[in-house]
């Protein structure tokens, strides 16, 4: 997505070289929120979640299925699992993020799944039929919007996470809980504090057997404990890696000498990228907007390296300072976030009633950093103009 | 003119496209969207910026 939102944008502010979007998978780029949400509840299909793409704008050549195996900076070049090379003036790395997966002792494999790509949202949708015993691994968001579109569906869901309260790492205690009853209320069991530690079952999955020594019937086991960066294709050429790439605030590559990359850019999911006004170390945000935001900015910074965007209103190598958001819809709650929650000192609820609608104000070190809330939309959005990041 | 049109089953009511074009995009009292089907060629920019961030990419724009 953040591939071909940075196309877009260089079309748009009037670069007219070759542009070539390399993807691993065999799909054209389509949106991956709806994946956990209407697209499994609903059983579409693949038109239903594409990206449009006009062709006669973009006028980008596509090589799907063939993803870079690695890169050499020096000779600005990107090879390919097929064998094919290509050169490049410019490269930008979009290659997002993969589900992390666990080890156990019996590793089994069949009914064991993750949610990341579109063929793993139609496994899945599959396997998940009305009556199936559904256990899922992790209460993060991707976690919390499955087990309520499974619930939806019929399947009887349990959650297991290691945290005390789902969400609350990000959202704090409070909206925590308040998510947490919603879900209860329709069904979905919690088993918190704990891990699943070994697998149940020859050959299929029939159980989970827990930390506590609980053992929990089980169809289907979804592993929703995080993710891994896409960025083993960029090794050898002394980046700043680790937890993706680490970018200055142009978004451009950063060695570990500390020197930039002048052509190499890092968009979306697996770019580490400064704060302007938080005294934090750089980092990585896993939201929609964020690849949005990235494709524009950079689309724009290399139209205007070559000459094809000259308006005033833009200034080269100014600070990269996107305002995340975020949006989860699990059953009848809309949970809507503006800044970084993540990063507060201080929790406090600023409207509302913890049972119904609520807004809660984040703020580190005096300062608003983000805004969160169920329900409210207007007076969320509303807010988003007091934060600073 | 461009005319603009949004899918009211995809739409999910975020806002989001009202921070990008505040003049054709409102959340109503009951935080459900409301928009103006037809505007000026001068919004065309705003309205691309808010088709783009639209996560539901509900919004389409007819020149
Ligand atoms: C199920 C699900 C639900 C989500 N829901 C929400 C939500 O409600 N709200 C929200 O804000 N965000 C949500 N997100 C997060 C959001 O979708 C991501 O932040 C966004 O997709 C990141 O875009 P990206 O371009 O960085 O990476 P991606 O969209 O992951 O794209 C990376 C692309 O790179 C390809 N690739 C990987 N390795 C290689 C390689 N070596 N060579 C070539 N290509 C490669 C991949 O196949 C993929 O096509 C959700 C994500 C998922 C998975
Ligand atoms: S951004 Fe999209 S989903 Fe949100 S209110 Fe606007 S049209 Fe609807």
């Amino acid at each position: 997505m953040g591939g071909l939102r940075t196309a877009e944008s260089l079309r748009r502010f009037g670069y007219s070289g070759d542009i070539t979007i390399v993807g691993g998978e065999k799909h054209l780029p389509y949106n991956r929120p709806p994946l956990s949400k209407d697209l499994l509840a609903q059983g579409k299909d693949f038109d239903a979640v594409a990206f449009p793409i006009k062709d006669s704008e973009l006028k980008a050549e596509f090589i799907l299925a063939d993803p870079a195996t690695s890169l050499s900076c020096h000779e600005k070049r990107i090879y390919l699992a097929s064998g094919r090379n290509l050169e490049y003036d410019y490269l930008v790395a979009a290659t997002g993020l993969r589900s992390r997966q666990m080890h156990f002792p019996n590793n089994l494999k069949l009914g064991r799944y993750n949610l990341r790509t579109f063929d793993d949202a139609k496994a899945i949708g599959a396997a998940a039929t009305p009556e199936k015993k559904v256990v899922i691994l992790g209460a993060g968001f991707i976690g919390l919007e499955l087990a309520a579109t499974l619930r939806t569906l019929g399947c009887s869901v349990a959650i297991v996470a290691l945290e005390a309260i789902p969400l609350s790492p990000i959202l704090g205690d409070d909206f925590g809980l308040a998510v947490q009853k919603r879900h209860e209320k329709e069904g979905v069991q919690f088993h918190l504090n704990r891990s699943v530690q070994d697998l149940i079952g020859d050959q299929r999955i029939s159980g989970v057997l827990l930390s506590d020594g609980e053992i929990l019937e089980c169809d289907l086991l979804i592993e929703a404990v995080g993710s891994q960066t896409n960025t083993e294709w960029l090794e050898g050429n002394n980046l700043e890696m680790g937890n993706g790439v680490l970018t200055d605030n142009s978004l451009r590559a950063m060695r570990i000498d500390k020197s930039r990359v002048e052509d190499l850019f890092v968009v979306g999911d697996i770019a580490r990228f400064p704060y302007l006004n938080i005294a934090l170390p750089a980092r990585r945000i896993e939201h929609w907007n964020i690849p949005v935001e990235c494709g524009k900015r950079v689309g724009r910074e290399i139209s205007a390296i070559e000459g094809s965007e000259s308006s005033s209103e833009f200034k080269q190598g100014e600070h990269f300072n996107p305002l995340p958001s975020f949006w989860s819809d699990q059953f009848s709650i809309s949970i809507l976030s503006y800044g970084e929650p993540k990063i507060a000192d201080t929790i406090s609820l600023l409207e509302g009633s913890l049972d119904s609608e609520f807004i809660f104000e984040y703020r580190r070190e005096g300062s608003v950093v983000a805004v969160a809330g169920i329900g409210m939309r207007r007076k969320i959005s509303a807010l988003r103009e007091e934060i600073r990041l | 003119m461009i005319k603009i049109q949004v899918d009211m089953e995809k739409c999910q009511h975020y806002g989001q496209c009202v921070y990008e074009a505040p003049n054709i995009f409102q959340l109503n009292s009951e935080d459900k969207l409301e928009y103006i089907a037809t505007a000026d060629d001068a919004e065309l920019n705003n309205v691309k910026e808010a088709a783009d961030v639209c996560p539901m990419q509900a919004i389409t724009i007819v020149q």
